[in-house]
C-alpha cells in the first residue's frame, strides 16, 4: 500500500530517518515513540502534506490513494455546521455535490452522529467532534487512513468506544490505517503491527507483530497480550533513559 | 451577581446625578455661560441650533462612515495581498507603518494643498482613511497568520488552491480578528475626520468640528458643548453598530463557549 524508501527529513536539524518501511494493504499499524520521535512527521510524509528532504514515498501501483487524516484535535472549522465540515474535502476536490452529500450523511450516521448534521462544532462534546473528524476523513472513500494521536485528549470511556468503532470501520472498509499513539495499550489493542520509533532523528527501533485476539475484558486477555505490552513499554523506557 | 436591570440602570443614574450636580454647581456658584454652561443651557442651545448641528452631524457621520468603509476594504485587500506573497508584505508593511506613526495633524496641511482647499471634505476623507486604516490591516494580517497549522495541513492534504484556501479558510478564520480591528477603526475614523476638519478649519467643510471651532471663536460655549455632545453620541452609536455587527457575524464562532 505504502512504501518509504530511505526517507529522510530535516528542518534545521535531522528529524526523521533515513528509514525504509513497507506498509501492507489493509493492515492496521500503530506507531509508538516518545515526543519528538518524528511520528507525526512520518504521517505527514505518508500523506504528501510535506516532502522528504531525500528518499521517496511510493504508493501501490504508483497511484496516490484517497487519504484521510485525523489530527490530534478535531480541526473542525467552527463556522461550519457538522455536515458542512464533513463536506469540506468534497468541496476542495470539486467532487459531485449530490453524491458527496449522500456519503457525508452515510458516514455521519456510521459514526453515530445522526441528527447532529446541522449542529455547530462548539455544540458538540470532545468525542463527538472527533467522530466528525473521522467522518470527514472517510467521506471520500479513503483507503489510507492516517491518525495522529486522535484519541489522546479524550476520557477513557469515550476513547475505548471510539477505538472499537474505528476497528469496526477498518474491518468493514478494507482500510489501511497508520495510527500514531503514546499509549502502549492502545497500540497493542488496535494494531496488527506496532512500530517503535527512536527519537532525534526518528528511526524504527522495533517492529512487533501482534497476533493476539483483542478483548476489552482484562480477564479474557491472553498473557501474550500483556507480555507484548510489557515488552514494548520496556523498549520505550530504555529509549527514554538514553 | 449583579442583576441585569441594575447594570443598565447604574450608569444612567450616575450620569443623571452628575448632571444634577453640574446644574446646581453652575447656578449656585454663578459661573458664567462662556466658562461652563449649565446642562439646561446646553439643551437650550441644542434646540435653538438643531438644524445647523444636525446637518453638521450628518456631514461628520457621512465622512466617518465612508472613511471607515474605504479604510476597511483597502486594509483587508492589502492584508490579502500580504498573505499571498511574502515579498509584497515585506515591501509594503513598512510604508503602512510610516502612515500609522505619522500624526495626522502633521500631514493634513500637505493633503489639503494637494487636494485643494475647495475640496476640503475630500481631504478630510483621505486623512480619516489614513487614521482608520492600520488597525484593520494589522488585525487581518494577524488573523490570517493565526490559522491553525493542522487546518492549513488539512487544506494541503486535499490540494486546495490559493482561492479555496483564502475564502474557505483564511478569511473566515480571520473574521473575529478583522472585526476587532474594525471596532477600533470606526472610532479612529471619527477622530480622524474631526481632527482633519480642525486642521482644515476653513469652513468649506461644515462638520461638527467646524461647529466647535466656530462656537469657540464666538465664545458660544453652550453651542460648543452641544456640538461636543452630538459628537460623543455619534461615536457611541457607531461603536454600538459595529458591536452589533460583530455579534451577528460571529454568532457561529461563539467565542465564549469554545
Amino acid at each position: 500500500m505504502l512504501k518509504f524508501n530511505k526517507i529522510y527529513k530535516e528542518y534545521d536539524t535531522p528529524i526523521l530517518g533515513p528509514l525504509s518501511l513497507d506498509i501492507k494493504k489493509n493492515s492496521f499499524v500503530s506507531i509508538l515513540g516518545s515526543s519528538g520521535a518524528g511520528k507525526s512527521t512520518l504521517l505527514r510524509l505518508a500523506s504528501n502534506i510535506i516532502k522528504p528532504t531525500s528518499g521517496s514515498v511510493e504508493y501501490l501501483n504508483n497511484e496516490k490513494p484517497n487519504i484521510g487524516f485525523v489530527f490530534q484535535d478535531p480541526t473542525l472549522l467552527p463556522w461550519r455546521s457538522v455536515i458542512d465540515n464533513v463536506l469540506l474535502p468534497a468541496e476542495l476536490t470539486s467532487e459531485n455535490k449530490k453524491l458527496s452529500k449522500q456519503k457525508a450523511y452515510f458516514w455521519l450516521s456510521k459514526v453515530g452522529l445522526e441528527g447532529k448534521e446541522n449542529s455547530l462544532p462548539n455544540q458538540l462534546s470532545g468525542g463527538q467532534k472527533m467522530r466528525v473528524s473521522i467522518a470527514r476523513a472517510m467521506v471520500q472513500d479513503c483507503s489510507l487512513l492516517l491518525m495522529d494521536e486522535p484519541f489522546a485528549a479524550l476520557d477513557e470511556v469515550t476513547r475505548n468506544k471510539l477505538e472499537d468503532d474505528l476497528l469496526d470501520i477498518w474491518e468493514k472498509n478494507k482500510l489501511t490505517v497508520l495510527f500514531v499513539t503514546h499509549s502502549v495499550t492502545e497500540a497493542v489493542y488496535l494494531a496488527e503491527r506496532v512500530l517503535v520509533m527512536s527519537s532525534s532523528p526518528g528511526k524504527i527501533l522495533d517492529d512487533v507483530v501482534i497476533t493476539e485476539k483483542r478483548s476489552r475484558d482484562d480477564s479474557q486477555q491472553s498473557s501474550e497480550f500483556f507480555s507484548k505490552i510489557n515488552y514494548l513499554t520496556n523498549i520505550l523506557k530504555k529509549e527514554n533513559n538514553e | 451577581m449583579i442583576k441585569p436591570y441594575l447594570s443598565f440602570l447604574a450608569p444612567i443614574i450616575t450620569f443623571l446625578l452628575l448632571l444634577c450636580a453640574w446644574e446646581l454647581t453652575v447656578s449656585f456658584q454663578n459661573i458664567p455661560k462662556y466658562i461652563l454652561p449649565a446642562p439646561t443651557d446646553i439643551l437650550d442651545s441644542l434646540l435653538i441650533n438643531y438644524s445647523d448641528l444636525l446637518r453638521s452631524t450628518f456631514i461628520t457621520f457621512r465622512i466617518t462612515l465612508f472613511a471607515f468603509i474605504i479604510a476597511s476594504l483597502l486594509a483587508i485587500f492589502i492584508a490579502i495581498l500580504f498573505s499571498q506573497s511574502k515579498i509584497i508584505e515585506l515591501s509594503l508593511y513598512p510604508i503602512a507603518v510610516i502612515f500609522q506613526v505619522t500624526p495626522v495633524v502633521a500631514i493634513a496641511p500637505l493633503i489639503l494643498i494637494w487636494v485643494g482647499l475647495d475640496n476640503a471634505e475630500f481631504a478630510i476623507l483621505i486623512l480619516a482613511v489614513i487614521v482608520a486604516f492600520f488597525p484593520v490591516l494589522a488585525n487581518t494580517n494577524l488573523g490570517i497568520r493565526s490559522v491553525e497549522k493542522n487546518l492549513s495541513e488539512l487544506f494541503s492534504l486535499y490540494e486546495a488552491n490559493r482561492l479555496q484556501r483564502l475564502f474557505k479558510l483564511q478569511l473566515p478564520y480571520a473574521l473575529p480578528f478583522i472585526l476587532t480591528g474594525m471596532k477600533t477603526s470606526i472610532g479612529l475614523a471619527l477622530i480622524g475626520s474631526v481632527v482633519a476638519e480642525f486642521v482644515a478649519g476653513s469652513g468649506t467643510s461644515t462638520g461638527l468640528a467646524w461647529r466647535i471651532i466656530e462656537a469657540g471663536n464666538r465664545l458660544d460655549v453652550p453651542k460648543l458643548f452641544a456640538a461636543l455632545i452630538l459628537l460623543v453620541i455619534l461615536g457611541v452609536i457607531l461603536f454600538l453598530i459595529m458591536s452589533l455587527l460583530e455579534k451577528i457575524l460571529l454568532k457561529r464562532w461563539d467565542l465564549d463557549k469554545s
